[in-house]
């Protein structure tokens, strides 16, 4: 049988984030071919649901006010193959619809985080008992195989690891505070400690800026090689917490 | 043991040749480097020749002093539309943010939040400045009207 493909979407804490979710889910059916199968999964907490969450999701998750809920959200997608996009991002060319080609035989893809784009990151370097290391993928969109049950639990784990590290049940020693708030580090964690996940491959997009282009980046210095912005990822130039209306 | 040498970039300050911008290296007696960037005339205020201007000269030649003079001002300008690209471009950003807020609060006005036209509300999200956000905004308005009102009847 056929994987099922779908997006998902998160929006929870901030009635802002919601707004940019409906524009985002709404403009994948702008531009994604056939229309009818573009599947979107909208998590979101109830108070922030309307009928314009109901007419473009084509699946509705609830979910609490947890600062990271999109870790909560990207565990439990419907959809085998499933790309999770930031709620503060926008698809703005038609091949986003060739998004699944990029799984290729990775259990999980990301962006990166490169030296070259080390001037738009608040917080990439830090230190541990090994000495410095670096955040090196990018969460802001993820591609993934839940079909595969190495791939759930690591989603599952992902989630699970970051809400006790927020909420200081969890914490390894030698490593500074500051990173707490970042599920970049929990990445980081299970994809470089953990032993469980040694094999679990884990890709980047091709040509990723393409697929996550934070518009905070100087496009005379960086931009993709190969072909348009596909998604362009708006973070830094929004004001989250000022009611939009 | 000390050390003193002329650093290999200076230049002319002016086409006349009578002003050198140049930088004195000095390395004291327990390794410690200083730098001290020099500004000298050719002349002194009595008019006589000015023994560091000369020292310079005769320590990096005239010719190369030339050729940095030239590779500076190309290195420059390089520089200045590099710097000019660069601001362009973050000021585009700026812009897209700008119009990326506008677009989200548009589309929290009541008549355009209910609308169901997809394909206008798409036009709306491509658009491209404010002026083109207001036209759709107001062709999708118009069309809510209408479709409100054939609703009633």
């Amino acid at each position: 049988m056929e994987k099922s493909k779908g997006f998902i979407i998160v929006a929870s804490k901030k009635h802002n984030f919601y707004l940019y979710a409906i524009n985002l889910a709404e403009s994948l059916r702008d531009y994604y071919e056939p229309e009818d199968e573009c599947k979107i999964c909208l998590v979101t907490e109830e108070r922030f649901l309307d009928d314009r969450g109901r007419d473009v999701a084509d699946d509705i998750i609830l979910c609490d006010d947890h600062y990271r809920a999109k870790l909560y959200g990207m565990a439990k997608s419907p959809y085998d193959i499933t790309m999770y996009i930031d709620a503060d991002m926008e698809v703005e060319h038609e091949d986003i619809t060739k998004v699944w080609d990029e799984m290729k035989d990775h259990d999980v893809v990301f962006t990166a985080l490169t030296d070259d784009r080390d001037y738009i990151y608040a917080e990439r370097d830090f230190d541990t008992p090994e000495g410095v290391s670096k955040f090196t993928l990018c969460g802001a969109v993820c591609l993934y195989d839940m079909s595969k049950p190495i791939v759930r639990e690591f989603m599952d784990d992902w989630w699970d690891l970051t809400f006790r590290q927020m909420n200081d049940s969890w914490w390894p020693k030698g490593y500074a505070d500051s990173l707490k708030s970042w599920d970049q580090f929990s990445l980081w964690w299970l994809t470089e400690k953990e032993e469980k996940y040694k094999d679990l491959k884990v890709g980047i997009f091709d040509d990723d800026l393409r697929w996550n282009y934070y518009n905070a980046l100087n496009w005379a210095i960086t931009k993709p090689e190969t072909g348009p912005v596909i998604i362009r990822h708006f973070s830094a130039g929004l004001n989250k917490d000022t009611p939009i209306v | 043991m000390s050390r003193k040498q002329w650093m290999d970039n200076a230049f002319w300050e002016t086409e006349e040749k009578k002003e050198l911008n140049c930088i004195l290296e000095l390395e004291d007696d327990v390794g410690r480097v200083t730098r001290q960037q020099m500004f000298l005339h050719r002349h002194d205020k009595d008019g006589g020749e000015n023994e560091l201007f000369n020292e310079v000269i005769d320590a990096l030649g005239e010719d190369s002093i030339d050729k940095e003079t030239t590779d500076r001002v190309v290195r420059k300008e390089a520089q200045a539309e590099e710097d000019k690209l660069r601001e362009n471009e973050h000021q585009k950003a700026r812009k897209l943010e700008k119009l990326f807020n506008y677009k989200i609060e548009a589309f929290e006005v009541e008549e355009i939040k209910n609308s169901k036209n997809r394909k206008l509300k798409a036009k709306l999200r491509r658009a491209k400045s404010k002026i083109e956000v207001d036209m759709w905004s107001i062709m999708i308005l118009q069309d809510q009207l209408e479709a409100e009102s054939d609703g009633k009847e």
